[in-house]
Formats: structure tokens, C-alpha cells, sequence
């Protein structure tokens, strides 16, 4: 019997795995690959065996499934009861979570059912041995677990070197998916597990709003994204100067919040993550929120007429000025050459 | 129905302030100015909300070194009625499960003097370490409900709240069952700022403080030693960005200045021909 296992948690999007779920299992296959490990996936919902099955052809060589029509949507409770079971049964030495909205809360609700230590946000994950420096004592198969911390400014690498499993949650965007391969066997094991009924009638959802995402900011060259800064007179701005340089048209959520604009066109952490070439910020603070979003384009200007206002921070180039001043007379000028 | 709120709040670093290691490759907070977590401030501005609308009480609580009070008054001008400091040095080094064990044991104790609890709420992460584990995992310590991203409240009644939570691309409105634990977004609270008179009077309100015996906390789970995860290491970011700044009220000379300046550069904006 072999504890060494890292489990990834695999939610679900229509019928698919979610795409941030696979980057994970990207990312465990490296570092199992890495501490001669193996990586198992738990699912959780109604009717997702298929998923199970599309799930294995990404690498993974079991699949966990806590299948019951009670499950069919989230629920944070009962999700936590069947995650904690799987993990109580399994053993893994490594679990991992995205960092998305569900991610955010329910892994550390399974780590507290667990009594274990939990990593938010990890922008990035290693494996190996670690010695503590006040015993001598050396642990195998750590999970160095790293993250911005001090709202950014700082990295930190944190180890769970005696409480299992391992826990934290991964940033979505950051791994590539592993291809499907459809010649790859992986088992999928169904599990029974007895949740309450108490355990569902906690939390009751009533109602969900959701707008369907239609613009793909994820493959765009140039995005000029507005904020609340803007207003609905400085998103048009923010639009023509996207039109006149072909780019795309982005958002803060304070501006989608604000009805100037719909929500697919929204970047950050309840938005898309994006990678574009030149991502221009216009009338946007920079909150950490939004930052996750654009960090990794290639350069980033920003327009804000508040000096101090932290996009500054992570920016190429700052253009300090009233926008409504500043670019109409970019638009001219990019116009004119 | 009125209704009885614990708020819980962090003490943390001016969000502001650039932050200084000790030779020894920890943080040094000495030096910074304490503020209340502005996530938390969305949580305090809910809980006077529904207090003044309900009635009931409003218990602040905060885990945080003694020098901490200062920051704390802010939300007893606002309108917590009760502030406690948990405050031990026993605490020191805990992490989010050592932090959540702690303020739960509080928590437990509040509600006995209360004699009824309906919400505990918090902000949805803190400014310094953003990690939003505190709200799932009190839940959990306290067998509560939980829900986290909560945009806002919408009625409380009949034992239950119903909340507007974010998701990503939308919302959904949830019911859930009291007594529960909320973390709050706060895209849509307005964080009122006191009048001078209330400042005045929350200098003179008290804070009592609870150390870890008084609350009877297991001490093996606190602290250091009672802490799962380690911090091994910590590192500056180099900002990899060119950090070139362009101010000058002539807009032109600017803006010939920034195109002149990504030309030189080697950058194109792809414009459109
Ligand atoms: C759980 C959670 C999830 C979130 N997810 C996201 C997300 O996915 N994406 C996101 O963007 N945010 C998200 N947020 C919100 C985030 O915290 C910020 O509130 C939001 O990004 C602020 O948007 P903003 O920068 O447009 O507005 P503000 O912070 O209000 O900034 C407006 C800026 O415009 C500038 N400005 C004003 N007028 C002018 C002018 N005339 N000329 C030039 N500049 C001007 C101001 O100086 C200011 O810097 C989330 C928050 C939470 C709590």
C-alpha cells in the first residue's frame, strides 16, 4: 500500500472538467513525476462519471467519485463532508485545490474538518525534502507551497512538513493543459458516503445569475481595459482606443459592476485571466483583484490621474493625467502616424 | 427580530506602507502604523447595517499583540457596541488553523455572555496575508454554515439570512441558516466614516482583553507549535516592470514623450493601418 499520491480536486464546468482543474492536474503531474508519486483526482456531483473518464485521459490514474443526485449543484457543507471522506480513505500525502471562488472557500474547510495546514493563492508549487532547522529532523516529499504575500510585494515558501495531506490552493491560469489522450486507462472508483440530511438543509440556493461569456480576452494581442475611473462617457473612450490600435475591449469589475459594460469583458479574479502583448489600464486603481488578471501581459501601461494609485507599481508605463484629457489626444496622435 | 453580530478584525499593516525585513529575513512590523484590515471595515459597515435596522448587539474581536488597540477604536466609533482583544503571547506564529481554533474558543465565549449568537462576520480576506481562510474555517471549528464572497445581505428572518454571494461571472442568492459565518466582499458597503463626537466617546469605550486561559484554549493548538504550516522563506519581488512614469501638464509634450520613449523601446501598439 503506497500513501504516495498527490490528489487534485476537479470541479466541473457544464460537462467538463474545468479547465483550471486540469492545469492543476498539469502541475501534479510534474511534481509527482519529480518524488516518484502518483496523482489521483476527486469529483464530486451528479451524473460525472463521464467526467471521470475525460478526466483520466489527462494523466491521472484514478479518479474519485462521489456520485448522488443530493450533490448535483454545490453546496459547501456536503462538498466538504465527501472531499474530507476521500481524503480520510485515500490518504494522499498532497491535495490541491484551484483558487477560484469555490476553491477559496471549501479547501479550507476541508483542512480545518482535517486538522491540516492550507496554502491560499499558491502562484506556484515545488516538491521536496526539507529539514527544520530547530531539530535536524528531515521530512520527505514536502510541498513547498509559494505565494505573494503583503498584498504582493512579497514571496514567501511555506511547508506542512508533519500534517497530512498537504493543502493548498493554486491560482488558476498559470499551467498549460496536459493534452487528452484517449489511449491513456485510469481507474474510476465510486464512492458511497453518508452526508446528513441536516448537512444539505443548511445552505439553500435560491437563485443563480450568471451572463454567458461571449468576448475571448484570453487569446487577444492588445487589450485597453476601463475602470471605474471612466465612467460611461470614458468606456467609449476606452473602446475607440481599442478600435484604432485592433484591440480589445476590457474591464474592471468596478466598471462591470457599474453597467457600462457586460461581464465577459471583466479581468481579474471573478474575471479572465489574461496574457496579452500590451494591456493598457485606464482609470483603474489596481487592486490586487484585478491585478491577478493582467499581471502576466507583456507590458502594461497605465493612464490614472492619481499618482500614488498602485497599477503604477506594475506598470511599463505610467501615464499620470485626466483621461479624459489624455487620451482623446492619444487617439489623435496614434491616429495622425 | 434583533440580532446578535460578532465582527471579527485583523489588525494589519498600513496596505499603504512598504514593508522592511529584519536582518533575519522576517517582517518587521515595528515600525509600520496598525489599521484595521480594510476588508473587515465591509463587515463592521454590514453588521451596524443590520443592527440599527434589527437591533441587537455588535461584539467586535480581534487576535492581535496589545499595541493593536489603537486601531481597534475606529469600530467602536462606528458602531460596535463590545470590543475584545484576544492577546497572548502564547499566540504568536499561529497560522490561519491555530488563528481560526483561537477565535473560535472566543467566539464560544462571547456567545455564552450573549446568550444568543446569529452572525459572525469577517472581512473576506486581510490586506497583508489574503488568504480568506478564516471565515470556512471558523465555520468549520464552530459547526456553522459558511459562505464566503458575500456581496451583501438581504433580509434576515425566520432563523435564516439570505445573502447575494459572487461567483465568478454572476451571483446567486442563498439561503442559509443561523447562527453562520459570513465573509463579506463589500462591493456593495459603503464603509461609513465616524463624526468627531463618536471618535471622542470610542476613546473612552473599554476594550477588555481575553488572554488564552481566560478563553481556555488549548494551548498545544496555538501558536507556533500548534501551527501545521511553516513560513521557510520570503523574498522581494523584483518588479521585472520598467516602472517609467510620465507626468507633466502639458499633455502633448507627455504623450510625445511616452509614444518617442516605446518607439525607442522596440514596443508596437499595433496600430491599425
Ligand atoms: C472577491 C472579490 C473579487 C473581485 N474580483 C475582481 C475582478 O475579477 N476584477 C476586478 O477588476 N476587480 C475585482 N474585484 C474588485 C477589486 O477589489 C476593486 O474593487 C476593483 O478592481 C476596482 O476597480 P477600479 O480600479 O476600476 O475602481 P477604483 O478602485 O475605484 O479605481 C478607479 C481609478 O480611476 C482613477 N480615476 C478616476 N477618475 C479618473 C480620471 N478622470 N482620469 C484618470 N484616472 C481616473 C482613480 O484615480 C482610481 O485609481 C474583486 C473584489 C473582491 C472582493
Amino acid at each position: 500500500m503506497t500513501f504516495s499520491k498527490i490528489l487534485v480536486y476537479v470541479e466541473t464546468s457544464e460537462d467538463s472538467p474545468a479547465e483550471h482543474s486540469l492545469e492543476l492536474i498539469w502541475k501534479a503531474r510534474e511534481l509527482a513525476s519529480k518524488a516518484d508519486m502518483s496523482v489521483e483526482a476527486v469529483l464530486v456531483g451528479h451524473g460525472v462519471f463521464d467526467i471521470a473518464r475525460e478526466v483520466t485521459y489527462r494523466g491521472v490514474s484514478k479518479v474519485h467519485v462521489v456520485d448522488n443526485p443530493r450533490l448535483a449543484t454545490y453546496s459547501l457543507i456536503p462538498y466538504t463532508t465527501a472531499i474530507a471522506e476521500v481524503i480520510k480513505k485515500t490518504e494522499p500525502e498532497i491535495a490541491l485545490f484551484s483558487a477560484t471562488v469555490i476553491g477559496r472557500e471549501l479547501a479550507p474547510r476541508v483542512a480545518a474538518r482535517l486538522k491540516t495546514g492550507i496554502t491560499a493563492d499558491c502562484t506556484d508549487v515545488d516538491i521536496g525534502s526539507w529539514v527544520d532547522p530547530s531539530t535536524g529532523r528531515k521530512y520527505e516529499k514536502v510541498l513547498y507551497q509559494i505565494r505573494p504575500t503583503y498584498g504582493g510585494e512579497i514571496m514567501a515558501a511555506i511547508v506542512t512538513p508533519s500534517h497530512r495531506p498537504q493543502m493548498a490552493t493554486v491560482r488558476p491560469g498559470l499551467f498549460p493543459i496536459p493534452p487528452r489522450d484517449t489511449s491513456r486507462s485510469g481507474e474510476i472508483v465510486g464512492w458511497n458516503i453518508e452526508i446528513a440530511d441536516e448537512e444539505f438543509s443548511k445552505i439553500e440556493v435560491l437563485e443563480v445569475r450568471r451572463e454567458q461569456r461571449k468576448v475571448d480576452l484570453k487569446s487577444a494581442k492588445l487589450i485597453v481595459s476601463g475602470g471605474r475611473g471612466c465612467g460611461l462617457k470614458g468606456l467609449e473612450l476606452v473602446r475607440e482606443l481599442a478600435e484604432v490600435l485592433g484591440g480589445e475591449v476590457g474591464a474592471s469589475r468596478a466598471a462591470v459592476d457599474s453597467g457600462w459594460i457586460s461581464y465577459d469583458h471583466q479581468v481579474g479574479l471573478t474575471g479572465q485571466t489574461v496574457k496579452p502583448e500590451v494591456y493598457i489600464a485606464i482609470g483603474i486603481s489596481g487592486a490586487v483583484q484585478h491585478v491577478v488578471g493582467m499581471k502576466d501581459s507583456k507590458i502594461v501601461i497605465a493612464i490614472n490621474k492619481d499618482p500614488d494609485a498602485p497599477i503604477f507599481r506594475v506598470t511599463d508605463y505610467g501615464i499620470v493625467g485626466d483621461l479624459f484629457v489624455v487620451v482623446p489626444k492619444l487617439i489623435e496622435k496614434l491616429k495622425r502616424r | 427580530m434583533p440580532v446578535n453580530v460578532v465582527v471579527l478584525m485583523k489588525p494589519v499593516v498600513d496596505p499603504k506602507a512598504i514593508v522592511n525585513f529584519r536582518p533575519d529575513g522576517t517582517i518587521d512590523r515595528s515600525a509600520v502604523k496598525l489599521v484595521v484590515n480594510p476588508y473587515d471595515k465591509y463587515a463592521i459597515e454590514a453588521a451596524v447595517q443590520l443592527k440599527e435596522k434589527l437591533g441587537g448587539k455588535v461584539v467586535g474581536i480581534a487576535m492581535a499583540p496589545l499595541h493593536a488597540v489603537d486601531s481597534l477604536r475606529e469600530a467602536l466609533a462606528i458602531g460596535v457596541d463590545e470590543f475584545i482583544l484576544l492577546s497572548d503571547l502564547k499566540l504568536a506564529g499561529s497560522d490561519t488553523l491555530a488563528t481560526s481554533y483561537a477565535l473560535s474558543a472566543a467566539i464560544r465565549k462571547i456567545w455564552q455572555k450573549l446568550g444568543s449568537l446569529d452572525l459572525i462576520l469577517c472581512g473576506i480576506e486581510s490586506s497583508d496575508s489574503n488568504t480568506g481562510h478564516i471565515g470556512p474555517e471558523v465555520g468549520e471549528w464552530l459547526g456553522l454554515p459558511s459562505v464566503s464572497y458575500v456581496d451583501s445581505i438581504l433580509e434576515v428572518r425566520d432563523g435564516s439570512v439570505l445573502v447575494k454571494r459572487l461567483i465568478e461571472g454572476g451571483y446567486v442568492v442563498m439561503k442559509v441558516k443561523l447562527p453562520a459565518v459570513l465573509s463579506i466582499a463589500g462591493t456593495s458597503y459603503q464603509p461609513r466614516i465616524p463624526a468627531l463626537r463618536e471618535v471622542l466617546a470610542a476613546r473612552r469605550k473599554q476594550i477588555t482583553v481575553w488572554n488564552t486561559a481566560e478563553v481556555g484554549i488549548d494551548q498545544s493548538l496555538v501558536g507556533l507549535a500548534g501551527s501545521p504550516t511553516r513560513v521557510v522563506r520570503m523574498w522581494r519581488i523584483e518588479i521585472k516592470r520598467r516602472g517609467k512614469i510620465f507626468s507633466d501638464p502639458d499633455v502633448d509634450k507627455m504623450l510625445e514623450k511616452f509614444l518617442e520613449e516605446i518607439r525607442r523601446d522596440g514596443i508596437s501598439l499595433g496600430v491599425r493601418s
